[in-house]
Protein backbone atom coordinates (compact mmCIF):
# COMPACT_ATOMS: atom_id res chain seq x y z
CA UNK A 1 0.00 0.00 0.00
CA UNK A 2 1.59 3.16 -1.50
CA UNK A 3 1.41 5.96 1.28
CA UNK A 4 1.24 9.61 0.68
CA UNK A 5 4.68 11.15 1.80
CA UNK A 6 4.53 14.69 3.04
CA UNK A 7 4.58 15.88 -0.42
CA UNK A 8 1.21 16.11 -1.95
CA UNK A 9 2.48 14.01 -4.69
CA UNK A 10 -0.32 12.07 -6.81
CA UNK A 11 -0.74 8.29 -6.24
CA UNK A 12 -0.03 6.58 -8.88
CA UNK A 13 -1.51 3.16 -8.06
CA UNK A 14 -5.21 2.41 -8.07
CA UNK A 15 -6.24 0.58 -4.77
CA UNK A 16 -7.78 -2.64 -6.34
CA UNK A 17 -8.07 -4.29 -2.75
CA UNK A 18 -11.90 -3.65 -2.45
CA UNK A 19 -12.29 -4.57 -5.82
CA UNK A 20 -10.72 -7.81 -5.63
CA UNK A 21 -13.32 -8.30 -2.29
CA UNK A 22 -16.18 -7.70 -4.26
CA UNK A 23 -14.99 -9.90 -7.12
CA UNK A 24 -13.90 -13.05 -4.89
CA UNK A 25 -17.81 -12.31 -3.47
CA UNK A 26 -19.41 -12.08 -6.70
CA UNK A 27 -17.62 -15.55 -7.83
CA UNK A 28 -18.68 -17.16 -4.30
CA UNK A 29 -22.25 -16.27 -4.77
CA UNK A 30 -22.54 -17.25 -8.23
CA UNK A 31 -20.69 -20.53 -7.31
CA UNK A 32 -23.58 -21.20 -5.12
CA UNK A 33 -26.39 -19.93 -6.76
CA UNK A 34 -26.03 -21.25 -10.07
CA UNK A 35 -26.41 -25.04 -9.26
CA UNK A 36 -30.05 -23.97 -7.76
CA UNK A 37 -30.54 -22.41 -11.05
CA UNK A 38 -29.41 -25.16 -13.63
CA UNK A 39 -32.08 -27.77 -11.94
CA UNK A 40 -35.22 -26.27 -13.15
CA UNK A 41 -36.44 -26.65 -16.54
CA UNK A 42 -36.41 -23.86 -18.73
CA UNK A 43 -39.89 -22.95 -19.52
CA UNK A 44 -41.49 -20.02 -21.49
CA UNK A 45 -44.85 -19.64 -19.70
CA UNK A 46 -48.36 -18.23 -21.02
CA UNK A 47 -49.09 -14.78 -19.91
CA UNK A 48 -52.23 -14.08 -17.88
CA UNK A 49 -53.51 -10.85 -15.99
CA UNK A 50 -56.07 -12.17 -13.03
CA UNK A 51 -53.58 -14.31 -11.44
CA UNK A 52 -52.68 -15.32 -7.51
CA UNK A 53 -49.53 -15.68 -6.08
CA UNK A 54 -48.20 -19.30 -6.12
CA UNK A 55 -45.17 -18.97 -3.96
CA UNK A 56 -45.80 -22.83 -2.60
CA UNK A 57 -44.61 -23.63 -6.47
CA UNK A 58 -41.06 -22.38 -5.55
CA UNK A 59 -40.57 -25.53 -2.28
CA UNK A 60 -37.92 -27.78 -2.44
CA UNK A 61 -40.86 -30.34 -2.17
CA UNK A 62 -43.62 -28.80 -4.10
CA UNK A 63 -45.09 -31.13 -7.27
CA UNK A 64 -44.30 -29.20 -10.11
CA UNK A 65 -44.51 -30.66 -13.34
CA UNK A 66 -42.85 -28.70 -16.22
CA UNK A 67 -43.87 -29.57 -19.85
CA UNK A 68 -41.31 -28.10 -22.54
CA UNK A 69 -42.45 -26.93 -26.03
CA UNK A 70 -41.62 -30.41 -27.19
CA UNK A 71 -44.05 -32.33 -24.74
CA UNK A 72 -41.26 -33.72 -22.53
CA UNK A 73 -42.56 -34.10 -19.00
CA UNK A 74 -40.35 -32.82 -15.94
CA UNK A 75 -41.12 -33.77 -12.18
CA UNK A 76 -39.12 -31.29 -10.63
CA UNK A 77 -35.99 -30.96 -12.18
CA UNK A 78 -35.62 -34.86 -13.29
CA UNK A 79 -37.72 -36.26 -17.07
CA UNK A 80 -40.55 -38.31 -16.33
CA UNK A 81 -42.84 -40.74 -18.47
CA UNK A 82 -46.74 -39.90 -18.59
CA UNK A 83 -47.39 -43.48 -17.07
CA UNK A 84 -45.14 -43.51 -14.17
CA UNK A 85 -46.34 -39.87 -13.65
CA UNK A 86 -49.27 -40.90 -11.43
CA UNK A 87 -47.20 -42.80 -8.60
CA UNK A 88 -44.50 -39.72 -8.75
CA UNK A 89 -46.87 -37.72 -8.25
CA UNK A 90 -48.51 -39.56 -5.39
CA UNK A 91 -44.88 -40.34 -3.93
CA UNK A 92 -44.07 -36.73 -4.07
CA UNK A 93 -47.06 -35.37 -2.46
CA UNK A 94 -47.17 -38.05 0.48
CA UNK A 95 -45.79 -36.25 3.18
CA UNK A 96 -46.91 -32.77 1.68
CA UNK A 97 -49.78 -30.53 3.34
CA UNK A 98 -50.50 -29.00 0.17
CA UNK A 99 -52.31 -31.49 -1.83
CA UNK A 100 -51.30 -29.40 -4.81
CA UNK A 101 -49.76 -29.93 -8.62
CA UNK A 102 -48.21 -26.98 -10.04
CA UNK A 103 -48.25 -27.25 -13.65
CA UNK A 104 -45.48 -24.84 -15.83
CA UNK A 105 -46.64 -25.45 -19.26
CA UNK A 106 -44.71 -23.92 -22.21
CA UNK A 107 -47.03 -21.12 -24.14
CA UNK A 108 -46.54 -23.23 -27.45
CA UNK A 109 -46.65 -26.60 -25.91
CA UNK A 110 -49.48 -28.65 -27.51
CA UNK A 111 -52.83 -28.73 -25.34
CA UNK A 112 -53.10 -32.32 -25.64
CA UNK A 113 -49.63 -32.56 -23.95
CA UNK A 114 -51.15 -30.88 -21.21
CA UNK A 115 -54.20 -33.15 -21.51
CA UNK A 116 -51.93 -35.89 -20.56
CA UNK A 117 -50.50 -34.76 -17.34
CA UNK A 118 -54.03 -33.56 -16.49
CA UNK A 119 -54.95 -37.37 -16.98
CA UNK A 120 -52.00 -38.24 -14.84
CA UNK A 121 -52.97 -35.91 -12.16
CA UNK A 122 -56.44 -37.21 -11.94
CA UNK A 123 -55.09 -40.91 -12.19
CA UNK A 124 -53.23 -39.79 -8.82
CA UNK A 125 -56.52 -38.76 -6.81
CA UNK A 126 -55.40 -34.94 -7.13
CA UNK A 127 -58.18 -32.61 -7.84
CA UNK A 128 -56.11 -28.91 -7.32
CA UNK A 129 -54.02 -27.94 -9.85
CA UNK A 130 -52.20 -24.46 -10.45
CA UNK A 131 -51.20 -23.58 -14.11
CA UNK A 132 -48.14 -21.08 -13.44
CA UNK A 133 -48.15 -18.15 -16.01
CA UNK A 134 -46.43 -15.01 -15.71
CA UNK A 135 -47.82 -11.77 -14.79
CA UNK A 136 -49.02 -9.00 -17.29
CA UNK A 137 -48.97 -5.79 -15.94
CA UNK A 138 -51.08 -4.62 -18.86
CA UNK A 139 -54.56 -5.32 -20.20
CA UNK A 140 -54.34 -7.86 -22.63
CA UNK A 141 -56.43 -7.42 -25.79
CA UNK A 142 -59.07 -9.67 -25.21
CA UNK A 143 -59.80 -8.44 -21.78
CA UNK A 144 -62.07 -5.92 -21.76
CA UNK A 145 -61.98 -2.16 -20.11
CA UNK A 146 -63.94 -3.25 -17.07
CA UNK A 147 -61.59 -6.31 -16.19
CA UNK A 148 -59.06 -4.11 -15.31
CA UNK A 149 -58.78 -3.47 -10.92
CA UNK A 150 -60.47 -6.37 -10.09
CA UNK B 1 -9.75 5.59 0.32
CA UNK B 2 -9.61 5.93 4.08
CA UNK B 3 -7.17 4.10 5.46
CA UNK B 4 -6.53 4.33 9.57
CA UNK B 5 -2.44 3.63 9.34
CA UNK B 6 -0.48 2.78 12.49
CA UNK B 7 0.71 5.93 13.61
CA UNK B 8 5.05 6.38 12.69
CA UNK B 9 6.21 5.32 16.54
CA UNK B 10 4.48 1.84 15.39
CA UNK B 11 1.53 1.94 17.94
CA UNK B 12 -1.83 0.19 17.75
CA UNK B 13 -4.21 0.72 15.57
CA UNK B 14 -7.25 2.32 17.19
CA UNK B 15 -9.56 1.15 14.59
CA UNK B 16 -10.72 -1.62 12.25
CA UNK B 17 -10.79 -0.28 8.06
CA UNK B 18 -14.41 -1.51 7.42
CA UNK B 19 -14.73 -0.25 4.14
CA UNK B 20 -14.10 -3.11 2.14
CA UNK B 21 -17.00 -5.12 4.52
CA UNK B 22 -19.11 -2.50 3.81
CA UNK B 23 -18.76 -3.00 -0.28
CA UNK B 24 -18.99 -6.65 -0.03
CA UNK B 25 -22.15 -5.56 2.13
CA UNK B 26 -23.84 -3.49 -0.79
CA UNK B 27 -22.83 -5.72 -3.33
CA UNK B 28 -24.84 -9.12 -1.09
CA UNK B 29 -28.21 -6.34 -1.18
CA UNK B 30 -27.89 -5.73 -4.60
CA UNK B 31 -28.21 -9.03 -5.43
CA UNK B 32 -30.28 -10.27 -3.42
CA UNK B 33 -32.62 -7.67 -4.11
CA UNK B 34 -32.39 -9.07 -8.05
CA UNK B 35 -32.95 -12.52 -7.17
CA UNK B 36 -35.59 -12.55 -4.48
CA UNK B 37 -38.70 -10.76 -6.07
CA UNK B 38 -39.32 -13.98 -8.95
CA UNK B 39 -42.36 -15.45 -7.13
CA UNK B 40 -44.41 -17.53 -9.15
CA UNK B 41 -48.09 -16.33 -10.24
CA UNK B 42 -50.46 -18.77 -11.61
CA UNK B 43 -54.14 -19.49 -12.58
CA UNK B 44 -55.98 -22.37 -10.30
CA UNK B 45 -58.11 -24.92 -11.30
CA UNK B 46 -59.52 -28.37 -10.70
CA UNK B 47 -59.53 -31.44 -12.24
CA UNK B 48 -62.86 -33.07 -11.44
CA UNK B 49 -62.74 -36.63 -10.36
CA UNK B 50 -64.99 -39.40 -13.10
CA UNK B 51 -68.14 -40.04 -11.11
CA UNK B 52 -68.46 -43.31 -8.99
CA UNK B 53 -71.74 -43.69 -9.25
CA UNK B 54 -73.34 -43.41 -12.30
CA UNK B 55 -76.29 -41.28 -11.31
CA UNK B 56 -76.30 -38.40 -13.28
CA UNK B 57 -78.49 -35.05 -11.88
CA UNK B 58 -80.12 -33.75 -14.95
CA UNK B 59 -80.59 -30.76 -13.40
CA UNK B 60 -76.68 -30.03 -12.94
CA UNK B 61 -76.16 -31.09 -16.28
CA UNK B 62 -78.18 -28.98 -17.66
CA UNK B 63 -77.07 -25.81 -15.76
CA UNK B 64 -73.34 -26.45 -16.14
CA UNK B 65 -71.20 -23.97 -18.58
CA UNK B 66 -68.56 -25.16 -20.45
CA UNK B 67 -66.07 -22.82 -22.49
CA UNK B 68 -64.72 -24.84 -25.30
CA UNK B 69 -61.75 -23.51 -27.68
CA UNK B 70 -61.92 -25.58 -31.08
CA UNK B 71 -59.34 -26.39 -33.37
CA UNK B 72 -59.83 -22.74 -35.16
CA UNK B 73 -59.35 -21.11 -31.73
CA UNK B 74 -62.96 -19.92 -31.34
CA UNK B 75 -64.31 -19.95 -27.90
CA UNK B 76 -67.82 -20.86 -27.24
CA UNK B 77 -69.82 -21.07 -24.42
CA UNK B 78 -72.02 -23.98 -24.45
CA UNK B 79 -71.81 -24.84 -27.81
CA UNK B 80 -72.57 -21.09 -28.73
CA UNK B 81 -69.65 -19.46 -30.45
CA UNK B 82 -68.75 -15.88 -28.55
CA UNK B 83 -65.96 -13.63 -29.33
CA UNK B 84 -63.38 -13.72 -26.66
CA UNK B 85 -63.03 -9.94 -25.56
CA UNK B 86 -67.06 -10.30 -25.08
CA UNK B 87 -66.10 -13.61 -23.16
CA UNK B 88 -65.67 -11.95 -19.46
CA UNK B 89 -68.58 -9.29 -19.74
CA UNK B 90 -71.15 -13.24 -20.80
CA UNK B 91 -69.58 -14.77 -17.77
CA UNK B 92 -70.19 -12.28 -15.48
CA UNK B 93 -74.01 -12.17 -16.71
CA UNK B 94 -74.63 -15.61 -16.32
CA UNK B 95 -73.33 -15.89 -12.91
CA UNK B 96 -74.56 -12.92 -11.84
CA UNK B 97 -77.96 -14.82 -10.66
CA UNK B 98 -76.29 -18.35 -9.58
CA UNK B 99 -74.62 -19.16 -6.01
CA UNK B 100 -72.47 -22.02 -7.64
CA UNK B 101 -69.82 -20.35 -9.88
CA UNK B 102 -68.67 -23.49 -11.25
CA UNK B 103 -67.50 -23.61 -14.92
CA UNK B 104 -65.30 -26.29 -17.20
CA UNK B 105 -62.61 -25.56 -20.20
CA UNK B 106 -62.43 -27.86 -22.67
CA UNK B 107 -60.14 -27.23 -25.36
CA UNK B 108 -59.10 -29.05 -29.06
CA UNK B 109 -56.07 -31.19 -28.28
CA UNK B 110 -54.41 -29.43 -31.50
CA UNK B 111 -54.10 -26.24 -29.93
CA UNK B 112 -51.15 -24.47 -28.04
CA UNK B 113 -51.51 -24.31 -24.09
CA UNK B 114 -51.46 -20.55 -24.63
CA UNK B 115 -54.80 -20.73 -26.55
CA UNK B 116 -56.39 -22.04 -23.42
CA UNK B 117 -54.73 -19.52 -20.58
CA UNK B 118 -57.12 -16.54 -21.47
CA UNK B 119 -60.18 -18.84 -20.91
CA UNK B 120 -58.23 -19.18 -17.84
CA UNK B 121 -57.89 -15.97 -16.96
CA UNK B 122 -60.83 -14.18 -17.86
CA UNK B 123 -63.09 -16.87 -15.96
CA UNK B 124 -60.99 -15.82 -12.68
CA UNK B 125 -61.70 -12.49 -13.77
CA UNK B 126 -65.25 -12.97 -13.96
CA UNK B 127 -64.72 -14.06 -10.33
CA UNK B 128 -65.91 -17.86 -11.35
CA UNK B 129 -64.44 -19.39 -8.19
CA UNK B 130 -63.78 -23.32 -9.59
CA UNK B 131 -62.92 -23.76 -12.92
CA UNK B 132 -62.31 -27.66 -14.10
CA UNK B 133 -60.60 -28.64 -16.58
CA UNK B 134 -62.13 -31.22 -18.87
CA UNK B 135 -60.17 -33.95 -20.20
CA UNK B 136 -61.26 -36.16 -23.16
CA UNK B 137 -63.40 -38.97 -21.84
CA UNK B 138 -65.74 -36.60 -19.64
CA UNK B 139 -65.77 -34.59 -22.86
CA UNK B 140 -67.66 -36.89 -24.94
CA UNK B 141 -70.87 -37.94 -22.25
Amino acid sequence: MPLKGKSPAEVSAINVTPLCDVMLVLLIIFMVITPLLQNKVTVNMAQALNTQDMDAANKSDAALISITRDGKIYLGSDPVSLDSLPTDITNQLAHNLDKTVYIKADARAKYSDVVGVFTAVQTADVQDVGLLTEQLQQRPPYLPQSAVGQ
Amino acid sequence: MAMTVGGSKGGPMSEINITPLIDVLLVLIIIFMVIVPHTPHGLGALIPQPNKNQKQNQAVVERTIVVSVNAQRQVSINQTPVPLNQLQDRLVDIFKTRNDKVMFVSGDPSIPFAAVVPILDIAHGANVDKVGLLLKQLQAQ
